[in-house]
């Protein structure tokens, strides 16, 4: 299945666009005062449960988009639902997707405000700053829900994998991918941030997730408009 | 802040009243009171500064909990799923001993504050929401260890973690929504919060407004609000006043200028020396009175809260019977499961909620605009109410005698005004008065008069510039030997049917023209009535003064009803007949002679004078000038009860659905958490929908003057009155003016013309106009 590298590539590309909010999150994570080792727990465990938060999204969409589904027992997964569902999640993708390349720039407001991150965000902050490996972990599962397109954008395609598993691997492979650069940014972040040409590898990164997001959709939504005749298992 | 017996104790979160027991905590070293959980909770978070804070530590436990929760939920999905399944049969029993190492830590981490709140409640022989979730969470986790222990095929850790997870959630975002409603309300009810920056002997030191006592100096900085009446001895600056006066504009504040409590200050530091105690503001006194407002549940909230309390132990003995139902013919973890469902879902927790905010939010949009109602039965009131009556002088009109109308022989009215201006200088008399300052107002300097002299009951006669001039009855004028011209005649008639004070004034042997005098309208009631009747209320004056007058008034406003002559006993009578006829009555008066009467309709309202002993009496004050408010506040308490109902309706209809889901075993446990907590989410985003009812325009429409023709309205004394619609526009042209007046132009044309018109008919020299309304443009 090339799906789950393709998925942890974009991951790799589009963490240029978490650089922003969750890199600078990452930055102020700081270093421990004990040590390389414990920085590096610190760091771990905030990514461990920001991972945990993107594999349960994944893992629940997926499980309830499959429930959804297989209304009759013994249904193929290739059902009318399931075809609606790919169709939906692949268009959500590709709208996603473009909307990294530039597009649809109205969009971008709505889509970003969740209810809670408002109250959560500023009581967040404190948690940065906390000692011991629970903050982190706690912050990394809260800064999981925090409104994300990235993150709509690959829970959408968990919604179209037909299973937890597979929902819970793709959210997996997603979050594996954002992991070098989180950890790049808690070590030199600040000198990143610094260098002029950063910005423009950002830009460029972000644009190859956009368009990694957009293939991946447009696979999703061919699984549910091709006939059943899976040539697409190729993929 | 608790109860200390005087002020009501409000939730230190949600500013919302504090009912039942409550929850109390000390944050930060001062002791809080909370409405419920999910506000104790959020407090904590918002109000957590600092790294040590309650704050962090709470939301290290809500996400650890929410960690190892989630964790417990990916592996019983893939559990579910069949993903072990496929593999040899031993891994199961694994699983599940890791599922339980998992969720023992959940469990205490956002178990503990619930069992911890549900022994509270116990041990005070309480039963709460806290009380299901945790019983069955408890049940859920005790029977699933159970399980681990006797490796049976099934464990529930993820139902009994993801209940108290959703729970916690539920709770705190619904506290995060209630506290952001009532952020509009915060200054006013903050007031004991409240700290201002004391002066004293050169040092600086944050005090509570209520320790400030006259005499002390307070230094109020750019952009803070002013905690204290008082005289500003240094500075300069501007301060919004909008909260405290109403006044829209910036008002500018230099060293002797008076300063009010509230209001905000803008770009200078100023220095005031207080006049009085921290707690005798004007500020102050709205604050306290929105605080006692919002501890004064409407009847619809008693009876929600009454439900909600007898709710509890009537699910506790469902859940009960349906796990007893359910054992004789399913698996006993299946009747479990069911029972756990129908607790959680039938957790009246948007209940109490339903009434609370809408009508919290609605005191709050009120006393935004300066109108403090005394509570949410006032409100509740003031949506029944189908009749709204009148008190005349001071409420409708302002209380003076003026000049209403001028008719004269042909004579220019202006002419008519000046001789008789310059007559009735030298009089007392108070129509006299009345006659001056119509001249006045119009800028004519009065004649020069000499010889004047009063004939008591009769009229004042002299020499003005060298004629003889009369004025005064037409009964003595007749006896003075001076006809009234046949066409003055003809068109002064119309001034006497309605029974206006007239005085006729001649010279050289004749009348030349008839003065109207009577008491003016307030400039706002004619739109404020034809707003009251576009709402499809019935509008009634009742009134102590002599029929006639009070006839005039009625017609000219367009109200439905008039009753004259009455004493106070004969209003409170006629409020109870129009309450036989049509229904709820609201009295609306000035408040200040007319207590007993706003005491005796279902709403009182008094307008304009915020003395205590109108908030006695009655259950809404409007501002000075607020009269044109009513028709705002009586929509939005109609928007409040709607709000209400379809809460309530929400709350009711969806957990009857959810329960008879449960019941019949068609609800997971964890389902039934994620309707218990989206519904009273949903409770609070319908009640913030009250946010965006539609605020009062400061303009009245210029299609509320009942008269067939706009007034002609005095831009100098009126500057927001907007320039008339052009009368193009498609509703003018469907619509014509004045048909929501709802009144015939033949019955009330003469009295409406003489009130409003300012254009005389053609051929005619009369000229009118109301009084008050200096230097209106000729029409």
């Amino acid at each position: 299945v090339i799906e789950y590298p393709l998925i942890f590539f974009a991951g790799l590309a589009g963490s240029w666009h978490c650089v922003g909010m969750c890199g600078g999150f990452a930055c102020a994570l700081g270093s421990d005062p004990r040590g390389r080792g414990a920085t590096l727990v610190r760091q771990l465990s905030y990514n461990l449960g920001r991972v945990t938060t993107y594999c349960f999204i994944g893992g629940l969409v997926g499980f309830l988009a499959a429930g959804l589904c297989a209304s009759g027992v013994g249904a193929p997964p290739t059902s009318a639902a399931q075809r609606v569902l790919a169709i939906s999640s692949g268009l959500l993708m590709i709208c996603i997707g473009l909307q990294f390349l530039g597009w649809f720039r109205r969009w971008h407001g709505p889509l970003l405000q969740g209810f809670g991150a408002q109250f959560l965000a500023p009581a967040l902050r404190d948690l940065l700053h906390m000692p011991g490996p629970t903050a982190p972990l706690a912050f990394g599962v809260l800064n999981g829900f925090l409104p994300c397109p990235l993150v709509y954008a690959f829970a959408a395609q968990a919604a179209g994998s037909g299973g937890a598993l597979p929902g819970l691997l793709v959210m997996l492979a997603f979050g594996l991918g954002t992991f070098p650069a989180m950890l790049l940014m808690a070590g030199l972040g600040g000198w990143l941030r610094r260098v002029g040409g950063a910005w423009r590898w950002r830009r460029r990164g972000v644009d190859l997730a956009g368009a990694v997001i957009v293939v991946l959709g447009l696979i999703t939504f061919a699984r549910g408009v091709v006939p059943i005749g899976a040539h697409l298992h190729l993929l | 802040v608790t109860a200390n017996g005087t002020t009501p104790a409000l939730c230190s979160h949600c500013l919302l009243p504090i009912r039942g027991p409550g929850h109390e905590r000390q944050v930060q070293g001062e002791d809080h009171g909370f409405c419920c959980y999910g506000c104790c909770l959020a407090f904590q978070v918002a109000r957590g500064e600092g790294e040590e804070s309650e704050a962090a530590w709470l939301l290290i436990r809500l996400g650890t909990g929410a960690f190892l929760s989630m964790n417990i939920m990916l592996f019983s999905l893939l559990l579910y799923s069949g993903t072990f399944e496929s593999s040899d049969g031993d891994v199961r029993p694994v699983v599940h001993l890791l599922l339980w190492v998992l969720a023992t830590p959940c469990m205490l981490i956002l178990g503990g504050p619930l069992f911890q709140e549900t022994w509270y409640a116990a041990v005070q022989r309480r039963l709460t929401s806290a009380t299901l979730i945790s019983l069955g969470a408890g049940t859920a986790y005790a029977y699933s260890t159970l399980a681990v222990v006797t490796g049976a095929s099934e464990v529930y850790f993820d139902t009994a973690t993801m209940l108290l997870v959703l729970y916690t959630i539920g709770r705190y975002l619904e506290a995060a929504g209630r506290a952001r409603a009532m952020r509009s309300l915060a200054p006013m009810l903050a007031i004991d919060r409240e700290l201002v920056t004391v002066l004293d002997g050169g040092a600086e030191a944050r005090r509570p407004v209520r320790e400030v006592t006259a005499g002390t100096l307070v230094l109020v900085r750019p952009g803070e609000r002013l905690g204290v009446d008082g005289i500003v001895v240094e500075g300069f600056s501007h301060v919004d006043e909008a909260v405290i006066t109403g006044e829209s504009q910036l008002v500018a504040k230099t060293p002797g200028a008076e300063a009010l409590a509230g209001s905000i200050n803008h770009e200078g530091a100023l220095v005031i020396r207080s006049t009085g105690a921290g707690t005798a503001t004007r500020w102050a006194g709205i604050a306290r009175s929105v605080r006692e407002a919002l501890a004064q549940p409407s009847h619809a909230q008693r009876l929600a809260d009454r439900i909600a309390g007898a709710l509890v132990p009537a699910v506790l003995v469902l859940a009960g019977l349906t796990v007893l139902i359910w054992a004789q013919w399913a698996p006993l973890e299946q009747a479990l499961l069911t029972g756990l469902a129908v607790l959680v879902v039938a957790c009246p927790c948007g209940l109490g909620l339903a009434g609370a905010l809408a009508t919290s939010l609605g005191i709050g949009r009120l006393a935004r605009r300066r109108c403090l109602v005394r509570g949410g039965q006032i409100l509740e009131a003031l949506a029944g109410v189908r009749v709204v009556a009148f008190d005349k002088t001071g409420t409708l009109t302002v209380g003076a005698t003026c000049v209403t109308a001028i008719e004269t022989d042909g004579t220019p009215a202006d002419e008519v005004l000046r001789l008789a201006a310059g007559l009735e200088r030298s009089s007392e008399h108070p129509l006299a008065h009345a006659i001056v300052a119509a001249a006045a107002a119009r800028g004519l300097r009065p004649a020069l008069t000499a010889q004047a002299r009063a004939v008591p009951g009769c009229g004042i006669q002299g020499r003005v510039e060298g004629r003889r001039v009369a004025a005064g009855s037409g009964a003595w004028l007749a006896e003075l030997g001076w006809p009234v011209p046949v066409d003055l005649a003809r068109s002064a008639g119309g001034l006497e049917a309605p029974g206006a004070g007239l005085i006729h004034i001649g010279w050289a042997g004749r009348v030349r023209g008839v003065l109207a005098l009577g008491e003016a309208l307030r400039p706002e009631a004619p739109a404020a009535v034809a707003a009251l009747r576009r709402l499809g209320l019935q509008t009634v004056l009742l009134t102590g003064d002599r029929a006639a007058a009070a006839a005039r008034i009625a017609a000219g406003l367009g109200l439905d009803g008039c009753e004259a002559d009455l004493s106070p006993e004969g209003k409170r009578a006629a409020l109870r007949r129009w309450r036989e006829r049509r229904g709820g009555v609201a009295m609306v008066g000035d408040g200040l002679n007319d207590g007993p009467v706003l005491a005796a309709a279902d709403v009182g309202i008094a307008v304009g004078s915020a003395t205590d002993l109108a908030r006695e009496t009655a259950g809404i004050v409007l501002p000075e000038g607020g009269l044109l408010l009513l028709p705002w506040v009586i929509g939005l308490s109609w928007a409040v009860r709607r709000t209400i109902l379809t809460n309530l309706l929400w709350a009711f209809g969806y957990n009857s659905i959810g329960l008879a889901l449960a019941v019949s075993g068609h609800l997971q446990p964890v389902m039934a958490a994620v309707l218990m907590a989206g519904s009273s989410l949903l409770v609070v985003l319908n009640s913030l929908r009250l946010e965006r009812f539609a605020a009062p325009s400061d303009h009245p429409r210029p299609e509320d003057a009942p008269a067939a023709e706009p007034r002609v309205l005095d831009q100098a004394a009126r500057p927001r009155a907007p320039a008339p619609r052009p009368a193009t526009s498609p509703s003018d042209r469907l619509a014509p003016r004045g048909s929501a007046a709802n009144h015939t132009p033949e019955t009330t044309s003469s009295s409406a013309d003489q009130m409003f018109h300012h254009r005389p008919p053609a051929g005619s020299s009369r000229r009118t106009r109301p009084c008050g309304q200096s230097q209106s443009p000729p029409g």
